[in-house]
């Protein structure tokens, strides 16, 4: 009576079977790229050379043909990590200052998703940093550093920004310099020229136009060497 | 009789009507596509009209050329023919394909009487019928072809129809189920044609379906939703702007912009395998020369050029050094070298508006002005920092030089064309500078460019004398278009810098505004004026300029309104002999008060992108009043709707910002004390002529 034709049936559950397969292999697949390409995301800071330095430091290995160690100064150690410390300012302000405007624009469409990913690992990352750095600073030998290593190093910070800022202000100085004397020159020899042309007058007016011509040359030099 | 039978469409007559439906669904709105009026700038905005050509101005136009083909949308154009030939080919098989139409069984038509006979008619009807027509009495007819057997059907026929007429069960049955006898059986058609059902057809059936479902579906989705997610909003592969991102600094100027620009991902397309590396040797020896205005002949600083010389080989260094070239107008004698620079423009540009996007959302003043210097000269084929007179033809650094002097600010175009013409002639025609004809070009060219000068700018908001707190406010700038070195500029005229508010009772023209307002405020008037195409001869691209207005704060150094952007005008700019018509026209921008009251000094920047030197920087102030003193002027107004003025709506009004509806007043009579309740009903006031009355 109920005789399945089990041949015919097998075109269906074939249909199904490829469907679901399909189905199935494109989740994962899709799921295995999008893991491997967050695990392979560009991280936001370069290496932290300053973690680094003071990590090796700590860390040294003693040399070969030693049993032990060089002993760091406890003053080198200090040092390297309040470096560390202004470095990881300057990566928080940098952090701070892109949150709001990346989530900005992520919304509206004009950055990647996959940036904000790297955003947020970088910013978790800060947390993580920051967070060794207070422990390593109570681990230190000097523990008055404790809580005033960040403000020191943002002191810090902003005074290499500061004194950034003057070293380009003040590298412009040569080449201003250099116009202005060039300027003055070429004043200076036009007002000769004026001199020379109508010298053969020889008036009083002249020589009230000399007069000015050289205070106004003066001038131009004292502005020039500011 | 009774049961479901499926009839396939075997004499093909539907199914040509399925097709032709299925493919005018898809080709019609793509034919709309195709023949819309193109909103592309180039097709009808006016140009500057010159005679100059640049050099290797054939290479230009081979990329406008190209461009221009690709924006033709050749696919859709072949799409669409393809569709309407399909679409006529079912026309045609319809009309051949005789139609079966089943003959609708009607018993007044078989006794050929009309529908609304009595039954009285009916009968005597039937009656003469019946004695003609009886079998035993009509005789066959062999002329007409008749046998006694088609005139016993004939009559059998007419005996039904009669009854079906006559007989109360018959007529319930024709009129229930359109047939004397009853409910008839059902054919269900499928619009397919048998073939496709036949045996051993199946599994190619099945393969076509799996192939459209199981492959060309998801394909489609995939390529659409990949394809919205590889673009920014911007339009530039969102990489690139990723990149852009990450390149961002408080501290970029306009050469870091052109640094910054290189890494996108859209150069390492076009500079692919070997023309990544090639000739790149040549190139940068050419713009790191000595140059004659700049100390590089690429004109990049000393900073740039260690930016460039610490990048690794490859796509991104040719890329910075065929921007460099472009911006110098370095010749590179290379053909394939000179037709990557002026490829590597156009994209620059595209991934400036990104950048501009981005130092937009960063909020400080300085990159952001960095950004839009950069489209500048991104168009006009200039270095950072160059002389604007360099945007006028057969301008060399050289010939810029020595018009400018030994000068450490740079004349601007409008300073130099405002010289007196004897002098203006003197700095530039010579030996070693320009000739006669090509200063006379040049001057031509400068007297046609739209200068937009500010005569006026200021607050208001629309139907109210003060500006309150939170209330939206438009900044009106009023400016006209002078080009460099006319001559007999009309005096400003007092009334056009006032704005008048358009009738209260206009509804119209007061939401038409709103809309504008929201959108980038384009001009909604029916007669919209094109600025004409930039003057850009070594940009590859038709580009239509547009002018960015926006408020900065000069003490934080932040942006305080992003932003608008008028590309249309609503008066003329040039009369049709070309003069300048000098016509004033406005630019509106709306935003928020701030929510205290008190005097605030904006910095106004008007920014034209598409030439140098043309922006405007001018400090405006808003006066923001205290609530109260909007609220004094409406006290003596005694008609109130309290009810109106739910905090809900009100919010709500505020955050559309479309004012409330005219008929709406919202003045309640204890309010003007009450600080509290001022603050709700600070929505844009546009009470009708009542409350207008009262305050004048």
């Amino acid at each position: 009576m109920f005789g399945v034709d089990w041949w015919g049936l097998a075109l269906p559950f074939a249909y199904i079977a490829v469907l679901l397969g399909a189905l199935v292999t494109f989740s994962s697949m899709s799921r295995k790229r999008r893991a491997a390409k967050s695990a392979n995301l560009a991280p936001w800071f370069p290496p932290h050379l300053q973690r680094n330095i003071y990590l090796s430091l700590l860390h040294l290995e003693p040399e070969e043909g030693k049993e032990k160690a060089p002993a760091v100064p406890d003053s080198i150690i200090r040092a390297a990590l309040l470096r560390r410390a202004v470095e990881d300012i300057h990566r928080i302000i940098q952090i701070r200052s892109a949150k709001q405007a990346c989530s900005t624009l992520l919304q509206r469409g004009s950055v990647g998703d996959d940036l904000w990913q790297r955003f947020e690992r970088a910013e978790k990352e800060m947390e993580e940093e920051l967070r060794d750095v207070v422990t390593e600073v109570s681990k230190c030998s000097y523990p008055e550093l404790g809580p005033s290593i960040f403000q020191s190093a943002n002191e810090i910070a902003a005074g290499t920004l500061l004194r950034k800022k003057l070293q380009d202000i003040q590298s412009q100085a040569p080449a201003e310099k250099e116009w202005w004397e060039r300027r003055r020159a070429s004043i200076q020899s036009e007002f000769m020229k004026e001199l020379e042309a109508p010298s053969k007058g020889g008036s009083d007016d002249d020589a009230v136009l000399v007069n000015g011509a050289s205070n106004t040359a003066s001038i131009r030099k004292k502005k020039g060497k500011k | 009789m009774s049961g479901t039978d499926y009839s396939y469409d075997e004499q093909g007559q539907f199914f040509p009507i399925f097709i032709a439906t299925i493919v005018g669904i898809v080709t019609i709105p793509l034919t709309y596509t195709v023949l819309k009026p193109s909103s592309d700038p180039g097709a009808t905005a006016p140009r500057i009209k010159t005679d100059y050509r640049p050099e290797h101005a054939d290479l230009i136009d081979i990329q406008r050329k190209a461009q221009k083909k690709k924006e033709r949308k050749l696919k859709r154009i072949l799409t669409v023919v393809a569709g309407w030939a399909t679409m006529a080919f079912m026309a045609y098989l319809i009309y051949v394909t005789a139609r079966t139409i089943p003959k609708i069984w009607n018993p007044y038509d078989i006794l050929g009487i009309s529908d609304s006979a009595s039954e009285r008619e009916i009968k005597s009807h039937y009656k003469q019928l019946s004695k003609k027509y009886h079998p035993d009495k009509a005789k066959p007819d062999p002329a007409k072809n008749e046998t006694l057997e088609t005139i016993n059907d004939y009559y059998v026929e007419l005996v039904k129809a009669y009854k079906a007429l006559t007989d109360e069960d018959i007529r319930n049955n024709f009129i229930q189920f359109g047939h004397p006898d009853g409910k008839q059986s059902f054919s269900i058609g499928i619009a397919l044609p048998k073939f496709i059902v036949t045996d051993g057809n199946g599994k190619y059936v099945i393969l076509v379906y799996a192939a459209l479902l199981g492959v060309l579906l998801p394909y489609l989705v995939g390529s659409w939703w990949y394809g919205t997610q590889r673009m920014s909003k911007e339009k530039v592969l969102i990489e690139s702007a990723n990149n852009l991102f990450r390149e961002y600094d408080e501290g970029l100027e306009e050469g870091g912009i052109v640094s910054a620009l290189s890494t996108g991902l859209e150069f390492q397309n076009a500079l692919k395998g070997d023309k990544a590396e090639s000739g790149l040797g040549k190139l940068e020896t050419r713009i790191l020369a000595e140059g004659i205005a700049t100390p590089l002949a690429g004109g990049l600083s000393t900073k740039d050029r260690t930016v460039l010389e610490d990048l690794d080989g490859g796509a991104r260094r040719k890329a910075l050094a065929l921007l460099w070239a472009y911006l110098g107008r370095v010749e590179l004698d290379d053909p394939a070298l000179n037709q990557a620079k002026i490829e590597v423009a156009p994209i620059a540009h595209a991934l400036n508006t990104s950048f501009t996007a981005i130092a937009l959302a960063f909020g400080t003043t300085a990159p952001i002005l960095a950004s839009y210097l950069t489209g500048q000269n991104l168009l006009q084929a200039m270095p950072p920092k160059a002389s604007p007179l360099l945007q006028l033809p057969f301008v060399t650094p050289a010939i810029a030089k020595a018009i400018e002097g030994d000068s450490r600010t740079h004349l601007s175009l409008q300073d130099y064309m405002a010289l007196p013409e004897a002098y203006r002639k003197k700095l530039a025609v010579g030996k070693g500078l320009l000739t006669e004809a090509q200063y006379n070009t040049a001057m031509s060219v400068a007297k046609q460019l739209p200068r937009l000068q500010v005569e006026k700018a200021f607050f208001k908001v629309t139907g109210e004398k003060y500006i309150i707190p939170s209330s939206l406010v438009s900044l009106v700038v009023k400016g006209r278009f002078i080009p460099p070195g006319s001559q007999d500029i009309p005096e400003v005229n007092e009334l056009d810098l006032e704005d008048i508010d358009p009738d209260e009772d206009d509804l119209d023209a007061i939401l038409g505004r709103k809309k504008k307002g929201v959108k980038g405020a384009k001009p909604e008037e029916e007669k919209i004026i094109q600025p004409p195409l930039a003057f850009a001869p070594y940009f590859a691209r038709d580009y239509s300029p547009r002018w960015h207005v926006f408020l900065t704060d000069s003490k934080q150094g932040k942006i305080a309104v992003p932003p608008f952007t008028f590309t249309t005008f609503d008066k003329p700019i040039y009369d049709e002999s070309g003069k300048p018509t000098f016509n004033m026209q406005t630019l509106k921008a709306q935003f928020q008060a701030p929510p205290q009251a008190g005097h605030y000094t904006f910095v106004m920047h008007l920014i034209c992108d598409s030439y140098v030197g043309f922006d405007t920087k001018m400090e405006v102030t808003l006066v923001v009043d205290e609530a109260s003193k909007g609220a004094d002027i409406e006290a003596d107004d005694d008609i109130s709707e309290p009810d109106e003025d739910s905090i809900a709506g009100q919010m709500q009004a505020m955050k559309s910002g479309v004012a409330a509806p005219p008929k709406k007043k919202k003045n309640k009579p204890e309010s003007s004390d009450d600080e509290e309740s001022n603050t709700e009903e600070e929505v844009e006031d546009t009470s009708d002529t009542d409350t207008d009355t009262d305050e004048e």
